[in-house]
């Protein structure tokens, strides 16, 4: 999920409206992006600052006063500022026509609908999959274009940034178990630590692989996984 | 005199080694005394609609799920020391039971092992912490088995629509049908991955054993599929492609066997 998508969907997400995938992809999201994270709590605080207070708190004193005196000024103001006649406008110095003007947004149009056309044909939006798993050999011409101008990120660089992101959602949950495990019986605390080495294991395994051939997009999908699955377990067991 | 007092002292000695005898198998059975009232069990029966979709979430413990041809669902637990609280929800055709959300902030609960019996077009989304998951029997549109941690995962005589099977260290054993257009995956960290399947099936598959290598198609070897990745992954298509089916094993083996 992209942070548009999320922030589209914080305000359903906060009134329960999404259904259970939605919700879950809008919760994974804000785990990872601290800047959707953000924007969801002042939601949530303005949700209760509006639940909670009362009708009379949030009129001001007097209200009716403050209206007349707000009107008055504006009306004064604008009696003060006769509106000036608009001198016509020029463009680059010069005036062009109307049939000018025109052509010229006949031509724009044009050009932008087939590149548009183009683009859509050789380019479709990347999943998180997507990002680890897929290698330079699979990009699309225009995807390879955006990549070489800097537009977009390489397959490499995008799987640098969601290794990032991954870690620190990790280290955030893994902070939540310390506070949780010494409460969990002697049977649950080694069942975690036994599977926790177990991913840890493999992540070091495949980050070795990668570190000797960053190429090797296998390798990355299968990093991404195990530290997705090692994040669920954080997760799952700082609710215990 | 000395007659008789022989006699008491060794009545008194009998007596003794009698009172001795008793307390000995006293204390020999006091623990499986304890621990048969340590168990308590739970039992509840609720009426299920057609698309009737269980949904449970265990701490630890074993849960068993069996279809039967009775439109009702049948909640079986047995709740070893100490005994967690059970609360399940009937919400508009789900039947939910959560034990984390239920028993959070306790400490130190026992296992809790649950036998379900539910309709066999029933959906089933079963998850836990650490424990065995087995389903049986079941038709409907999924099959969802999660064990967050350890334990093994049975699926038999499954022929749901969707089956999302997943484990840490433990085996995962699929006995059942595929329908098309269906999606059938299996994830696994560490342990054997077996998938028993019919020859007739039809599936697009992709299935990666990174670490071991170790992946047996059987029966299912075709031209269509290839090894890729230095064989670390087969990826292919067997009849006409219609299911999908995505087997991971980051440690471990994965093997097809022919029904």
């Amino acid at each position: 999920m992209t942070c548009d998508e999320c922030q589209e969907n914080i305000s359903r997400f906060l009134d329960n409206e999404l259904d259970e995938t939605s919700s879950m992809s809008v919760q994974t999201h804000i785990s990872l992006c601290a800047e959707c994270a953000k924007i969801c709590e002042d939601f949530a605080v303005i949700l209760d600052s509006c639940n909670g207070g009362k009708p009379s708190e949030l009129l001001p004193p007097n209200s009716q006063a403050l209206w007349c005196r707000i009107n008055n000024i504006i009306e004064s103001e604008a009696k003060r500022e006769p509106v000036a006649p608009e001198p016509p406008k020029r463009w680059f110095g010069r005036s062009f026509t109307l049939s000018q003007v025109g052509s010229a947004v006949l031509g724009i149009a044009v050009i932008s609908s087939l590149l548009t056309i183009v683009g859509i044909k050789n380019y479709y939006e990347p999943t998180a999959e997507d990002y680890t798993s897929r290698s330079n050999a699979s990009q699309t011409t225009f995807e390879k274009v955006l990549s070489k101008v800097g537009l977009t990120d390489t397959p490499q660089q995008a799987r640098m940034r969601r290794l990032q992101e991954q870690q620190a959602a990790i280290d955030y949950w893994n902070k939540r178990v310390q506070a949780r495990r010494e409460q969990w019986d002697n049977n649950m605390r080694d069942a975690f630590d036994r599977n926790l080495r177990e991913f840890d294991q493999a992540v070091e395994e495949y980050t070795l692989i990668l570190q000797q051939d960053p190429q090797d997009d296998l390798s990355g999908e299968m990093l991404d996984s195990a530290l997705n699955e090692k994040m669920n377990l954080l997760r799952a067991f700082s609710e215990l | 005199m000395i007659c008789s007092l022989n006699k008491i002292s060794r009545i008194l000695i009998a007596a003794k080694t009698t009172i001795l005898l008793c307390l000995s198998v006293v204390f020999f059975f006091a623990p499986l005394v304890q621990e048969v009232s340590a168990q308590r069990s739970f039992s509840k029966t609720y009426p299920a609609t057609k698309n009737v979709r269980l949904q449970l979430l265990n701490r630890s413990g074993t849960v068993t799920v069996e279809g039967w041809d009775r439109q009702e669902i049948n909640i079986s637990a047995y709740l070893e020391a100490p005994a967690a609280n059970i609360v399940p929800q009937s919400l508009s055709g789900t039947i939910l039971i959560d034990l984390v959300k239920d028993n959070q902030g306790r400490n130190g609960i026992g296992n809790v092992n649950f036998r379900i019996r539910v309709p066999r077009m029933a959906n089933v989304d079963i998850e836990t912490r650490i424990g065995n998951l087995s389903v049986t029997n079941v038709s409907g549109g999924l099959v969802r088995a999660f064990i967050t941690t350890e334990g093994d995962i049975t699926l038999t005589n499954i022929t749901a629509g969707a089956v999302d099977a997943q484990n840490g260290i433990g085996d995962i054993f699929f006995d059942g049908e595929m329908r098309g257009g269906g999606q059938y995956r299996f994830t696994s960290m560490r342990g054997n991955i077996n998938l028993r399947i019919p020859f007739e099936s039809s599936f697009r598959l992709v299935a990666t054993a990174p670490s071991t290598r170790n992946i047996s198609l059987g029966s299912f070897a075709s031209s269509e599929m290839s090894f890729v990745g230095d064989g670390r992954r087969v990826a292919g298509r067997f009849g006409s492609g219609s299911s999908s089916l995505t087997v991971t094993n980051q440690r471990g083996s994965i093997a097809f066997i022919r029904r």
